[in-house]
This record gives structure tokens, C-alpha cells and sequence, in this order.
């Protein structure tokens, strides 16, 4: 993982944890108040590796076997990439009960509910993503929008997934992240990948942030 | 909005609506107005609620916070909305949906200091989607003869009810059964004679059954009914009534009257049960019934 040190250099790597640490507990404080839900969002490091060495990494970082699901989040503005949401399976019947508007549950039929399990996948997928990425955003000056969420992995094992998957002459930002929905614990990674261009301008924006406290 | 924009807005192929801070509306385009029946003059300034009081709920609203709280952007999808705007379906001819189904997208809008001074709403006509999507679930999960589910559709979802049973210690159970003698329908009418029995008692047992329950046809004669929720003694006395209900059943083919009966097996989940034990054990248990000289009922 030499090339890490290319990418950004130790002290923009600080400044980039820093703005991840203000950004989550922002995204949590906003997301309790406004819209109740309580989310613990840990950020206990990051990482910047190319895309290219991700799945590798991920196979190291999840244990093996186990099968994930995976929501995928595009986004654009001055900081564009797409957004990635690791879930292990089964997370989405959790989430299901906590975020569900207590209208069914056990009595869906099943077709639905797998339904119901990727639908709120992508729907705290985007409200994850979207608060984190939009914090992030917000600090560093950006305005962006996003695609709909997908559900871009369904029940894989992580040994699976190609290496391809994700854009090669891409980078990203790795954020373990550990949610406690709603008092139960729901773990998980968020990523971004982006693109060469976007770490250009990363850069540029770590600088201007830190300007600022100077 | 300049000239231009306007003209654009208004010859798209989907609902464009702008709402202010107080969820008063504050642009709603020509697809609105169309599909709508209500003219952009008369709802502008007025609240959204007041015209669509069913979006006056507590999702709606958390959506529409965070967009305009924290600038997060919301996605109303067709599978977990349906709709937003309760609108009638483009040429609704041959259509299953009351009304038009709907992908939505709600997001921010920045003055130029960055502040979030409105929300868009994109409305998405998904109608003619969904309903090839429900065609294709259809086709996919349903037996083509008897309408009832398949047995595609009972493998993949066996394993998640066995799986939520156990998780929850609720009881499930699950009938198999089979027509007496059916190679002799066969025989003796014909074919045609021999499917519209299985119709017939497809028809019948899907009556007795709750909605809940999944009534699947298994192999050719042979049906299968997951029963979530219920005893081995409550399916028991359910596979009485089936089979009462078969014995007494008198079906008219041409000039002849054709009767049946069906015998069944019955087993009830037990701990670190697979879905091919609990089958296995109805399977079992209905080859004893037809041992056991048929027309019953037998659990195993």
C-alpha cells in the first residue's frame, strides 16, 4: 500500500479524519433531531487506497464467509463519486423492525418482505450516505446531488465479489463505521470511491478547511 | 425561472413541483396540472396538504425535513410508495393499479449563499414498469394451470419462513397432499378432464386457506400448503376440512360427473428443522395416508 502515501500525504490524511469525525456527529445530531433516527456513527480511522487493492482489503477486514449486502450511492459535484454502503445480510430484516413504521412485519408475505429488506436497505443507505456525504460536502464547500440508491450486492460472500467492481483508476476513502441504530447494533462500512479529479480538488479543499482555522 | 426553463419544464414527461420552506406551493409544471386536473394558478401559494392531505404523514414529513433541514435528498420509490399523487393510470386499459405508480425524488434548493431556501419534487410515471414487473413475478411464481404458486416459488421461500419460525419459536406447518387415483381421471376422461379437476380443487382449498398461507402446486398432482402461524393440531384439523370438502365435491365434465378424493400428510416444524425435513416428513406422512387406504389424513 505504498501508493497511499501518492494519494494524499500524512497531514492531509488528518485533516480528512477530522472533517469525517465532525461530519458524523453532525450527520447523527441531524439525524436524531430531525428525523428520529438514532445512529451512532464511529469513525475509528480511514484509509485512502486505490480501487483497485479494495477488494482485497475488504476481504481483510470482513471475515470471510460471511455474505454482504452492499448499497451503491452516486454523487456529484465538485466531489463526485459513488458511495458504499457494506451491510452483512440479514442486517436488512433488522432494519426492517426498527425502521419500519410498525405496519405488518411478521405478517408480510415473504415475497414482500425481501422486498420491504432491500427497500429499507437503500432507504437507510441513502439516509446514511446522504448525511454523511453531504456533511463532508458541506464543510468543504461542495453543493451535491445524488442517484437513487441501489442495491448493488445481495447476499455475497465477500470472497465474490470481482475486482472490477469498482472503477480501477479510482480511489477511495475507506470509513469503518459502526451504527447502532436505534439502540441495536447494526456494523458496517461506508466507502467512497472517487475519482482521480475529485482527489485533485480534495486536496485543495483540506487546504482552504484548514485555512480557515489558521 | 427564465423563459426558456419554463418552456423546458412544461414539455417534459414528468411532474416537476417546487415547495418553499412551509411546504406551500411554490411551481408545479404542466404534467401536474395535467394529470392533476388542478391549474398551476389555483394551487401556487397554496399548502401541498391542502389539495393532497394523504402526503400529510409522519414519513412524508421526515422526508421533507431532512431535505430541507440537512439538504439530504429522498427517493420515494414505486415498490415501498406505490405513489405519491394519487393520479389515475395513463391509458388504464388492461392495467391492475388504481393509480398511476410513481417514482419520486425530492432534494434541496440553494439560494447562492448555499442556503436551502425550497425542495424540488420530481414526479416519475412508472405505471407500464411496474406492471410488466408484476406480469413477470407472475409468470415466475405462479403455476399457469391451476393459478395457485409454484413450486419454484415454494423453494425460495420455504427456507425464510423455516428460518423466521425458528428465529421467533412459532409454530409452522405444512400439508402436502395428493389426488387419489388420479392416472385413472386421466384415463378414463382424458386430459382436459384431468386439468380441470386440478383446477377445481386448486380453486376450492385456495378458499379454505387464509391469506397468509401459501397454497403451491407441488408436481403434477401433488400440492403443498405452508401454513405460518398454526399448529400441527390446527393443521391437522385444516387438512380435514380439505379433504371434506374434495370428497364432496362434484365436478361436471361433458355429460359425466366426476368425483375425487385426495389424501394428505401433515408435519409441524421442529428445531434445527431444514425445509427438507419438514417436507420430507409430510411426504412421509402422506405415503402412509395412501397405505393407509387414502381419502385421510395422516401426520408425520
Amino acid at each position: 500500500m505504498e501508493e497511499e502515501q501518492a494519494l494524499l500525504s500524512d497531514e492531509e490524511k488528518d485533516i480528512l479524519q477530522e472533517i469525517m469525525n465532525i461530519a458524523f456527529g453532525q450527520a447523527a445530531a441531524d439525524l436524531a433531531e430531525i428525523i428520529n433516527v438514532f445512529v451512532v456513527l464511529n469513525v475509528p480511522y480511514i484509509k485512502v487506497l486505490k480501487a483497485v487493492d479494495l477488494p482485497a482489503f475488504l476481504r481483510s477486514e470482513i471475515s470471510g464467509r460471511e455474505p454482504i449486502s452492499m448499497v451503491e450511492q452516486h454523487f456529484w459535484g465538485e466531489f463526485k463519486g459513488s458511495a458504499f454502503l457494506i451491510f452483512p445480510s440479514g442486517s436488512g430484516k433488522e432494519l426492517v423492525s426498527i425502521m419500519g413504521d410498525g405496519g405488518g412485519g411478521a405478517e408480510f408475505e415473504s415475497f414482500i418482505f425481501d422486498v420491504m429488506e432491500k427497500e429499507t436497505l437503500m432507504e437507510v443507505g441513502n439516509i446514511l450516505i446522504g448525511a454523511c456525504v453531504g456533511k463532508v460536502a458541506e464543510l468543504l464547500g461542495d453543493r451535491v446531488t445524488y442517484s437513487p440508491p441501489r442495491v448493488a450486492i445481495e447476499n455475497y460472500s465477500i470472497e465474490s465479489i470481482p475486482a472490477d467492481i469498482f472503477d480501477l483508476e479510482s480511489s477511495a476513502i475507506v470509513l469503518r463505521t459502526v451504527f447502532t441504530f436505534n439502540e441495536r447494533d447494526v456494523t458496517g462500512f461506508l466507502f467512497l470511491v472517487t475519482r482521480y479529479e475529485s482527489i485533485a480538488w480534495l486536496k485543495e479543499a483540506l487546504v482552504t478547511f484548514m485555512e480557515k482555522y489558521e | 425561472m427564465s423563459e426558456l426553463l419554463t418552456q423546458i419544464f412544461d414539455t417534459v414527461n414528468i411532474g416537476v413541483v417546487t415547495l418553499d420552506l412551509d411546504l406551500r406551493v411554490q411551481y408545479w409544471n404542466r404534467w401536474m396540472e395535467l394529470h392533476s386536473g388542478i391549474r398551476a394558478a389555483k394551487i401556487i401559494g397554496s399548502p401541498l396538504f391542502d389539495f393532497y392531505p394523504n402526503l400529510n404523514n409522519v414519513r412524508f414529513a421526515k422526508n421533507c425535513k431532512a431535505v430541507l433541514s440537512f439538504g439530504n435528498f429522498s427517493f420515494f420509490s414505486q415498490k415501498l410508495h406505490r405513489y405519491l399523487f394519487p393520479f389515475k393510470p395513463d391509458g388504464s386499459f388492461g392495467c391492475n393499479f388504481d393509480f398511476m405508480q410513481q417514482s419520486c425524488t425530492m432534494g434541496p434548493l440553494r439560494d447562492q449563499a448555499n442556503a436551502i431556501t425550497s425542495l424540488f419534487l420530481i414526479v416519475q410515471d412508472v405505471t407500464e414498469l411496474a406492471a410488466s414487473e408484476q406480469r413477470l413475478i407472475e409468470l415466475n411464481t405462479k403455476d399457469a394451470l391451476t393459478g395457485i404458486y409454484n413450486r419454484r416459488y415454494l423453494e425460495a421461500h420455504l427456507k425464510d419462513e423455516c428460518e423466521r419460525h425458528l428465529r421467533y419459536s412459532r409454530k409452522m406447518s405444512l400439508v402436502m397432499f395428493d389426488i387419489d387415483y388420479f392416472k385413472k381421471v386421466n384415463d378414463t376422461y382424458g386430459h382436459q378432464c384431468g386439468d380441470l379437476v386440478l383446477k377445481t380443487i386448486a380453486t376450492r382449498i385456495s378458499q379454505l386457506v387464509r391469506t397468509t398461507d401459501y397454497l403451491v402446486r407441488y408436481g403434477g398432482e401433488e400440492f403443498c400448503c405452508i401454513l405460518p402461524e398454526t399448529s400441527a393440531e390446527d393443521a391437522v384439523n385444516l387438512a380435514e376440512r380439505f379433504r371434506c370438502q374434495i370428497s364432496e365435491l362434484v365436478m361436471g365434465y361433458k355429460e359425466d360427473k366426476v368425483r375425487v378424493t385426495i389424501s394428505l400428510g401433515i408435519s409441524e416444524l421442529r428445531d434445527e428443522d431444514t425445509p427438507d425435513h419438514l417436507l420430507k416428513r409430510a411426504d412421509d406422512a402422506l405415503y402412509r395416508a395412501k397405505n393407509a387406504g387414502r381419502d385421510r389424513v395422516v401426520f408425520g
